[in-house]
Parts: structure tokens; sequence; C-alpha cells
């Protein structure tokens, strides 16, 4: 076998390797780079063309992160905190999904885009990794994992972790849900 | 936080609300198809590497040791299709990275052996097939028989005192081998030698992680403030002690210095990704390096390896016994293999002592090139990655700390062997993961694989919602 055959070769292998590894780094990309946006059907946009109009100095739409849509119930007043005990479920109250259910166990919810979060929504106002319900000391806490949008219980934005009380309308893009007994 | 995890809802992922009353349903095992595709690559890699080997070195193809390899895959295929039963959602890019990297490693050990003229049971590679096949059956077993990686929780403490036991043996007179000055192996008559201490980076990985979810409040919450970094109080320090002494005495008593600093470099990344607290980090690397510093005062052969680093080029450390000679013929292999190596079976690593296992990195850097070692490096990175994801994504705290505690310890152990081969750190006799001439670091490291796949099924097998805006 002949020198040039054997470098050529030698080449094709290194260049293998790397054609593997670059496989791999794209069959993971949405790991990389987050999941791919997807749009939304047109019943839905109404809320992104208004949040698209507030681009825009002039128009008399307040702060972009919260759409038009008004909550179907703000928190109720001293509502009983959500804790292992009483709240067994989460209801999706408005949304695509609206009357979906999740069973709450005591393992946190991940909230968001990436295919790894309990709860997956994909819409344009979630990110990758929006938002988690925890445990803490058996209460459940809501928190925002420095998402763009923001998370919002009952109407305000979520800065720190948060306990939720019971039925009080959390926020996530165009998803609201409720922990419920 | 107990193994009090309800039971788990095995819904399909794309149907909406998951109720206990959902079954199974069969769908299409996307991870495992992209798994069985990379395997697939795997292999041909494989088989090309040895191939070269054999055109570069021999200058013909001998299909024996190709038919050892191709049983190697089959025993790989096996774990595959155990996965497809057993761990249908685990992640599909660690057992091909494993893969290549064991099989690249057989390849480079084949060509040292080409070159010594070793055939049979003399020759390293055939052993290494043998420890690989044993090591992947390993691999098997711990996902077959590991169905939750909750249940390692309850055996927290008997994982410590296992590792203990493990890091002794080689002390046991009769039963401890010193090797090249380490006093880490243990053999039967002059047969079958094992590094213990391999294992024990499991078990000591299953402890810290335990423990720490048992006892990281204290750990985490209390202490005061200084420097802008909340120091923990003087009697929270205990479990830090205990682990640096064990790895002082690992100097001191088995010589072996890598093995010191994987184990304490395990604990403290663990420590610090279950307090988030930078103290930690600040506390043990300074008591370590103190620590090394002594030994490297006190200590004849700590003081030879510093030597040798700080001043490799110097002929009398070089040409002294046990001087820089073999580092520096590394240094020198790596710098003839240059950007794209000399090619398989072309270069001269053989001249290197160990070229097969602590120097198994010169060598291929040597015959594979910086394209080689970085390609090599990137697979290495990848895996590692996958285990912080895991890690990342995991539900309970004690899944979470063992995937970045595994992952980690692979990590460091490649740290710690290439930046002592590249004369970036002192060099310590530690092995490459999945490279390096060895059985029991190759059985450690497949177990770690079939740990992490366990791992990241739970992560991903878990009740799920999916809201399509």
């Amino acid at each position: 076998m002949s020198e040039l055959t054997l470098l050529v070769l030698q080449l094709g292998f290194l260049l293998l390797l790397w054609v593997f590894i670059f496989a791999i780094i794209y069959a993971l990309r949405s790991d990389l780079f987050g999941q791919r946006v997807r749009k939304l059907q047109p019943d839905v946009a109404a809320a992104p063309v208004a949040a698209a109009a507030s681009v825009f100095p002039s128009s008399p739409v307040t702060p972009p992160p919260t759409p038009a849509v008004t909550s179907p119930a703000g928190r109720p007043g001293a509502g009983e905190l959500a804790s292992t005990e009483n709240a067994t479920r989460l209801v999706i109250t408005s949304g695509a999904k609206a009357g979906a259910e999740f069973p709450l166990g005591r393992d946190e919810i991940t909230i968001g885009r990436s295919s790894d979060s309990a709860i997956i929504i994909r819409d344009d106002y979630t990110s990758t990794h929006h938002a988690r319900l925890m445990l803490w000391n058996g209460r459940w806490m809501i928190q925002d994992l420095d998402s763009t949008n923001g998370t919002f219980l009952g109407g305000s934005r979520v800065t720190v972790p948060t306990p939720v009380p019971l039925g009080a309308t959390v926020k996530v893009g165009a998803t609201t849900f409720e922990l419920r007994r | 936080m107990t193994d009090q995890s309800g039971p788990i809802v095995g819904a399909p992922r794309s149907a909406a609300p998951p109720t206990a009353s959902v079954r199974r349903i069969r769908l299409p095992q996307k991870l495992r198809n992209l798994e069985l595709g990379l395997l697939l690559v795997a292999c041909i890699i494989n088989a090309g590497a040895i191939v070269l080997v054999q055109l570069g070195a021999l200058g013909r193809v001998d299909t024996q040791l190709v038919l050892l390899g191709a049983g190697l895959s089959a025993l790989v295929f096996g774990l595959h299709i155990c996965m497809r039963f057993v761990a249908r959602d685990a992640d599909p890019f660690l057992l091909p990275i494993a893969t290549v990297l064991n099989g690249l490693g057989i390849a480079m050990i084949y060509r040292i052996d080409i070159a010594f003229g070793d055939t049979g049971w003399e020759s390293a590679a055939v052993r290494q097939i043998a420890w690989s096949a044993i090591a992947i059956i390993a691999g098997i077993a711990t996902i077959l028989v590991i169905r939750n990686h909750r249940v390692l929780f309850r055996y927290t403490y008997l994982s410590g005192l296992i590792a203990i036991v493990l890091l002794l043996l080689p002390l046991v007179p009769g039963l401890g081998r010193q090797v090249s000055g380490a006093r880490v192996w243990i053999g039967f008559g002059d047969v079958a030698t094992f590094q213990p201490g391999e294992i024990a980076k499991i078990a000591l990985a299953v402890f810290f992680a335990g423990y720490l979810v048992r006892n990281r409040d204290s750990l985490s919450m209390v202490g005061t403030k200084l420097l802008g970094m909340r120091f923990p109080r003087a009697r929270d320090l205990g479990p830090l002690l205990v682990v640096w002494a064990l790895s002082m005495a690992v100097i001191v008593f088995q010589r072996d210095l890598g093995t010191a600093l994987l184990y304490f470099g395990l604990f403290l990344v663990m420590l610090y990704v279950a307090t988030s607290r930078l103290s930690w980090v600040v506390l043990g690397l300074t008591l370590f390096l103190s620590g090394a510093l002594i030994a490297s005062q006190t200590l004849d052969y700590v003081n030879g390896r510093f030597r040798n680093w700080l001043d490799a080029f110097n002929p009398e450390v070089y040409n002294a016994d046990g001087g820089s000679f073999q580092l520096v013929q590394g240094l020198f292999g790596l710098a003839h293999g240059g950007l794209i190596g000399s090619g398989l079976g072309e270069g001269r690593p053989d001249i290197t002592p160990v070229p097969q296992s602590d120097y198994i990195i010169a060598s291929l850097g040597e015959e594979l090139g910086l394209a080689g070692v970085f390609a090599i490096l990137a697979l290495y990175v990848l895996f590692v990655a996958r285990g912080f994801r895991i890690g990342f994504a995991g539900q309970d705290d004690f899944g979470k700390l063992l995937g970045v505690g595994l992952a980690f310890v692979v990590a460091l152990q490649v740290f710690i062997v290439v930046g002592g081969v590249t004369r970036v750190i002192p060099l310590t006799g530690l092995t490459t993961p999945f490279l390096a001439a060895g059985g029991s670091s190759l059985v450690a490291n497949w177990i770690i694989v079939g740990l992490l796949l366990r791992l990241s099924d739970t992560v991903r097998n878990h009740p799920r919602l999916v809201i399509d805006g």
C-alpha cells in the first residue's frame, strides 16, 4: 500500500472522528440553543399582535410583558397556602390545553420550553427553563428562573420564590394554571 | 427527602393530562434509534482504528483482532438492546461515546503490542478486550439490577463503609501489591491485579450524594460572613476535615497523589453543588494545597514529582533515576505528532515508558496529532456534559448530586492525567478513563456509564404535560 493511500486513510479517520462528534452535537443542539419556537395559531395570535404593537414607544399599551388578556381570577384575599396536604393537582385554566390536569407529587415541577421540563409549554413567551414549582417545608413555592417574560402570581410578577395560595392564578407565557385540592 | 416518590405515572410524553389510568403506549423509541445510529458509526470508527494500525505498523490486515473487536461490539449492542427494554428514555449519547473511547484505547494498546512484539495472552490488547467484555457486562448488570437510583440512597452509609474498605485493601499485608511506587493494587499470588480504588470512587460518589442530601442544611445555612463569603461554623467543618485526612492518608500510606486529589476534588465539588457556597471550595483548596505543599517538602516521592514537573528539561533531572525521562519523552512524542499526527501505527510511542496505560494520551497524541487529541477531549467534554445535564434536569436531590458527582469524577480524572502528561500539573499515576490499559478502571467507568444511563432514564420518565401554543 502506497504512503499516499495510507495518508489519505489516516486523514479520513480523523475526519470520521470529527464527523461523529459533530453528529452528536447536532443531535443535542436543542440543549445548546434552546427549543425551536413554534408559530402560534391565528386564534391565539391576538395577544402577540398587541405585544408587538407595544414595541413602538407611542403605543398606548402599557408594560409589554403583560398582554391585554385579563386573568380570570386574581389572588383570593388571604387564601390558604398550597401544601402537600391540601393540594393534589395542578389545573390549566387558560391557554391551549385549558382544563388539563397534572398530578402534584412530592417532586418539584419544572416549567419551560425545554423537553426535560415536567410541564412543557411551547409558545412565543415561554423561556427554555421558565419557572419551577418547588416544595419548601411541604409548601408549594413558585420560583421564576430568570425568564424573559416573567412569571405572574395573581397578576404580580414573581421575583423571589413565593408561596402559592390554593386557587391563585399563576401565569407563564400564554398559559395560566392553579393549584387545587 | 426520603424515598417517598409516589407511583410514577408512566404516561406517554406527548399525551395530554397524565392520569393514573393512562397506560404506556408503545411509541417509536426515537432516542434508542438515534443511539443505534451513533453506535454503528462508533463501531466503524473502532474497526477503522484497528485496521489502520495494522496497515501502518504491519502493512497488512490481520482479521483476528478485528474479530475480537467485533465480539466486543456485539456486547455493546447487547447493552443497547437491554436498554430498549429497561431504560427506554436513557440518554442516547453516553453509550456511543464510551464505545469510541474504549475502542480507540484498544487500537492504541494493540499498536504498542505490535511494537513490543507481544502476542496471545502476553498481549495487553487481548487482555484489554477481555476486560472490556467484563466491564460492559458489569454495565449491563448495573442497568438491569438498579431499576431506580433511589435504592442507592438507602445504602448511603454502607457505600461509605465499602469505599473505606476498598481503599484499605491494598494496605493489607499479603494482598496488597506495590507497582511503580504506589501501593494501590491487590493481587492473588502473581496473577490478577486490581485497583480497588477505582471502584471506591463510585461508592464514594454514592456516599457523598446521600450524606450531603441528608445534612446539607447545617452545612449551608449558618455561618459568619467574611470578605463577601459566608464561611461555615467551626463545628460544621467535620466532614471536610475527615475527607481531607483520608486523602492525606492516601498520599502518605498508599503513595498515590492522583487518587488523593481525585477523592478530595470529588467531595469538594459535590459539597459546592449541594450548598452553593464558594467558601467551601476556598477552604477545601487551601487545605489541600497546604497538605500537598507539606507533602512535597517531607515525602521523597512527592518532592520528586514536583521537581520533574518544574525542571523537566534539566539534563540532571532528565537522566536521574525516577526523573523526568518519561515526562519529556511523552512531550517529544506529542511534538512529533504535530497537527495531524504521524498516522496510526507509524509513530514511535513505544519509546516512552508505559505508553499503553499512564501515557496512552501521549501515544494517541503522537499518532493522531493535535486534531486527534482534541477529538478525544471533545468526546470527554460531551460525556461529562451529558452527566451534568442529567444532574441539572433531575427531579430529586440525590439523583442530581449523584449525576454531577459521577460525571465530575470522570472529568477530574481526565484533567489529572492529561494535565500531568502535558506538564500542566505534576504527573500522577491515574488511568485515563476508558482509554488506558487496566481492568479495574474499565469496570469502574462502565459501571458509571450504567448508573448515568439509569439516572437519565428516571429523569425523562416522569409524568409530564405538553402544551403547544
